[in-house]
């Protein structure tokens, strides 16, 4: 299914195949890793990126979307900025080069350069499936990223930050982290434009959570107005292993954001939260997938959107729940202001069920501002642009505020602010 | 405790071997060779005694069918289907058509008798004696016999088979044939156009209420036939129907095709209800032959303050892959669906329906709701959708699924398109098991497992029930209860 014959490729498909016959002599790996990154720059040359006609892109045209892909410039230059919450852990990647010097004590950190200089990495270095065009070109082109381990019952007392700081031409990362047993940490995983020129950066996260490890990791995507961002995280969830995804998308120009996961220990939950800042030409694409594969697990998943200009915004979500995996208690909601004409929000939310004694659940809303609750602020001699601005921060705050670090909610809370100042 | 054991044994035990309807009646049929080519298409064409344009329409529909591909992204699954061992035509052999019922071959009355249709009048309901139901019986696929036709004419209402309308209301039907469901739509819709063997033809007037209910069953009985139904109903300005549509087939150990497709044009201030209750062979325990239901139905809101309403009851054929369609394109039209879909055995069903919002201040509202036991996949998918221009559209979804045993599958695929900031789209789905809170309150007040799993049951498609007219309501509860009999008996 889903095969797409001969194709003409496309400018961009022609750039980044191109790209690689450009950087081959210097991107990192021999032998496994080498013939790995072939294989996937293969496939990119056989099917091209996806149309929506690969039901997963149905709403992300990668084809017509992708249209330039901006020279990777090894000379670009950018720079730390400070961290999200003050006193945190920073690990910086500037313009796509990892600096493992900083990482705290307690955690063992390598940098992916290394693992894809000694082979390592080769067997990561594959596609989840013929649709995972991220995965490709990721795998084609990554240069560098962390390798993360806390071992078991590491508790982290403040934040460790993530920072890849962006300022021009392509950034692939990767990061695959390990948290032991009883572990305890919350990751921000930051993503920013310093620059108004164009960038492509692509990354792949993989998480796997041992038995009872309580995870707090937190995607903050604040790319430059020009910039194309194609993420992944993937996870996996083993016995009583909680995982709280915070994933705000505020910036880009294309941004496809894919989450995949699956609960594979009893006991486990997962919870996805997500607020899609949508304004100017973006098109923000957030895609999840949750797989229950065992008895007595719970997710929920809640996402708001709010799209101004001529934004558009896609919410797909897929929960399913394996033909033994009873007692699975699964909720999705996606709520969308929409507050512009021209912009356009489509949503898929999916429920694949082959056990019976389940509670599963999805709703979507699209919706403007009430008109009613409008009306109760301007009453109280509130002017409707402020009302507005209010209403539209409650939407979105309410999902904020369900973090525990209370400097992280009051700094996530400002930069939404100051977004919707900015756009409303 | 996994869903009450003893449902799932029940569910199991009846399973859809005890299909009622599985009876074969010898009458002598009069076909095509099997296979489809451009001389069977002119064959038909010639046996229909169709102008000239209908040939055309038909053959470039061929041509352009034989460069589709067939559709995969349903969530069903089969052996691929062999077009040239199919018969597209198979019609009863009988003199010229029957002038009373009493000229009807008898073989053939036996089967309605089996079936139950109410072709005479006093067989309607008893005590419902100013209800009228008119029946446009097809077997196989050419109509055999028309009633109340008189009393409809008076009303100005034209209910015939589609071949006759093509006969006798050329302009009628060139007009709208193919005006909602065009010949380029989709494989199944477009073989169809090519084959359609016979189908009912509707026609209400400017401001006509139809003085009755308009029926037709459906019966697929030669083996190995496809059936080929063509429907097309106009309601004009400020008219108003309700039209039944009812099916069951003998039991076969072939797979058999039904390709049809149904399109509805309501024009300003018209209404058309239209109800389905598909009851077609699932199959044998084992998931051996059955129907395979491939149908496009679309209906168009074309007018202002225009509504279609669908409702469904589908507890039969083997593979059902059906989206009932409104288009809202008139100011303040409204399109509404309401589903049940029963699934037991091996059967799959993927079926939804789509609201696409075109005009100002249009409404929808959606309910669906899945039933699946035994080892049956049951699927909604659904799309809504506003243009950018559609401001004000509103849509209600719900779909609810309910999980019998854990060998089946209940799955929910809805496509939500806002694209216009005054559009308010609400959907909802949930999918779980029998409550046990509800059983147990139940039990506990002396109701027997089996009645308390009917009760709930009922009340969970109670929704759907109440939207069908009075007479297909007793059927389709029937049809409820003998698919999932023992369990809800």
């Amino acid at each position: 299914m889903n095969i797409q014959t001969a194709i003409k490729m496309t400018a961009a498909e022609t750039a980044l195949v191109d790209a690689y016959t450009a950087q081959i002599g210097d991107l990192i790996g021999d032998g496994a890793v080498l013939s790995a990154r072939d294989t996937l720059v293969d496939d990119l040359k056989k099917q091209g990126l996806p149309t929506r006609r690969v039901e997963a892109w149905h709403y992300t045209d990668l084809r017509a979307l992708l249209r330039t892909v901006p020279v990777a410039d090894p000379t670009a230059f950018a720079e730390r900025v400070e961290p999200l919450v003050a006193g945190s852990s920073v690990m910086t990647v500037l313009n796509g080069k990892a600096d493992d010097k900083t990482a705290p004590v307690g955690v063992n950190v390598r940098r992916y350069a290394e693992s894809l200089a000694d082979g390592v990495a080769a067997p990561d270095l594959i596609e989840r499936g013929s649709d995972d065009a991220i995965g490709r070109i990721n795998g084609s082109f990554v240069r560098d990223g962390f390798e993360i381990e806390l071992p078991e019952g590491t508790e982290l007392e403040v934040p460790l930050e993530l920072q890849l700081v962006q300022s021009l031409g392509q950034s692939h990362t990767r990061f695959p982290v390990t948290f032991g047993a009883g572990t305890k940490a919350t990751i921000i995983e930051r993503h920013l434009s310093v620059s108004d020129e164009a960038s492509l950066v692509t990354s792949v996260t993989d998480l796997i959570l041992d038995e009872g490890a309580d995870i707090t990791w937190i995607i903050l995507q604040q790319q430059g107005a020009a910039d194309s961002h194609l993420a992944q995280i993937n996870f996996d969830l083993g016995t009583n292993a909680q995982l709280k995804l915070f994933v705000i998308n505020a910036g880009g120009k294309l941004v496809r954001q894919e989450i995949h996961g699956v609960v594979t220990g009893e006991g486990a939950d997962f919870k996805l939260r997500g607020i899609n800042l949508l304004g100017g030409e973006t098109h923000t694409d957030v895609t999840f997938t949750l797989g229950h594969d065992v008895p007595n697990t719970t997710s929920t998943e809640v996402i708001r959107n709010v799209l101004f200009d001529r934004a558009k915004g896609v919410f797909q979500g897929q929960i399913r729940v394996a033909p033994d995996a009873q007692k699975t208690d699964a909720k999705m909601a996606c709520n969308t202001l929409l507050l512009s004409d021209d912009a356009d929000f489509s949503a898929k939310p999916e429920l694949e069920i082959f056990a019976d004694d389940v509670q599963c659940g999805h709703g979507a809303t699209v919706i403007d501002i009430n008109p009613t609750h409008l009306y109760y602020l301007q009453a109280r001699g509130i002017p409707e642009n402020k009302a507005r601005a209010m209403l539209v921060n409650a939407f979105v705050d309410e999902i904020v505020e369900e973090l525990e670090n209370e400097a992280l909610i009051e700094t996530l809370e400002t930069i939404i602010a100051d977004w919707l100042e900015k756009h409303a | 405790m996994a869903a009450v054991q003893e449902t799932i044994d029940q569910v199991a035990l009846i399973d859809v071997d005890q299909y009622k309807y599985g009876f074969e009646t010898t009458i002598e049929m009069d076909k095509a060779p099997k296979g489809l080519s451009e001389d069977i298409i002119r064959f038909i064409s010639a046996k229909k005694q169709e102008p000239e344009w209908m040939l055309e329409w038909r053959l470039d529909a061929y041509e352009r069918w034989l460069t589709m591909q067939e559709p995969d992204w349903a969530r069903v699954d089969y052996p691929k289907i062999d077009f040239n061992d199919i018969y597209f035509y198979a019609a009863p052999k009988s003199t010229p058509g029957p002038t009373s019922i009493d000229d009807v071959d008898p073989e053939l009355l036996k089967v309605y008798e089996k079936l139950g249709i109410p072709l005479r009048e006093q067989e309607i309901l008893a005590g419902v004696k100013t209800s009228k139901i008119a029946v446009d019986a097809v077997f196989d696929s050419v109509s055999v016999v028309t009633t109340f036709k008189e009393e409809l004419k008076k009303a100005g209402v034209i209910f015939m088979s589609i071949s006759e309308a093509v006969r006798e209301h050329p302009d009628l039907v060139r007009k709208y044939l193919g005006s909602v469901v065009p010949p380029t739509d989709n494989y199944y819709a477009t073989l169809n156009c090519a084959v359609f063997t016979d189908g009912s033809f509707v026609y209400i007037p400017k401001g006509v209420r139809c003085p009755m209910e308009l029926s037709t069953y459906f019966r697929i009985n030669e083996k190995g036939t496809g059936q080929f139904e063509r429907t097309l109903i106009i309601a004009e300005e400020g008219a108003y129907v309700s039209y039944l549509e009812g099916c069951t087939a003998p039991q076969r150990d072939e797979n058999q095709l039904h390709a049809a497709v149904v399109e509805l044009v309501a024009l300003d201030d018209a209404e058309i209800k239209y109800s389905t209750v598909q009851n077609w062979y699932p199959g044998d325990k084992n998931g051996k032959g059955g129907i395979y239901n491939f149908v496009t139905k679309r209906g168009d809101c074309r007018g202002n303050r225009s509504k279609i309403s669908w409702t469904q009851v589908e507890t039969g054929s083997a593979i059902t892959w059906k989206y009932p369609s409104c288009i809202l394109r008139g100011d303040d039209s409204r399109g509404e669906f309401y589903s049940i879909a029963v699934s037991n055995g091996y059967q799959q069903i993927d079926s939804g329906t789509k609201m696409i919002h075109l005009g100002k201040n249009t409404s929808s509202r959606i309910v669906s709701k899945g039933i699946a036991a035994g080892f049956s996949q049951n699927t909604y998918r659904g799309q809504v959708s506003t243009h950018r221009k559609a401001s004000n559209a509103r849509n209600f979804t719900q779909c609810d699924s309910l999980l019998i045993g854990d060998k089946c599958g209940a799955h929910t695929v809805p496509y939500i398109e806002a694209k216009n900031s005054t559009a308010q789209f609400e959907h909802e789905a949930t999918t779980s098991k029998i409550s046990e809170d509800q059983l147990f309150y139940c039990l506990q007040r002396g109701i027997p497992t089996e009645a308390a799993i009917a009760l709930i049951v009922n009340g969970f498609v109670k929704e759907v029930i109440q939207e069908l007219p009075m007479e297909f309501a007793v059927e389709a509860q029937k049809l409820i209860g003998i698919s999932l009999e023992g369990s809800v008996g």
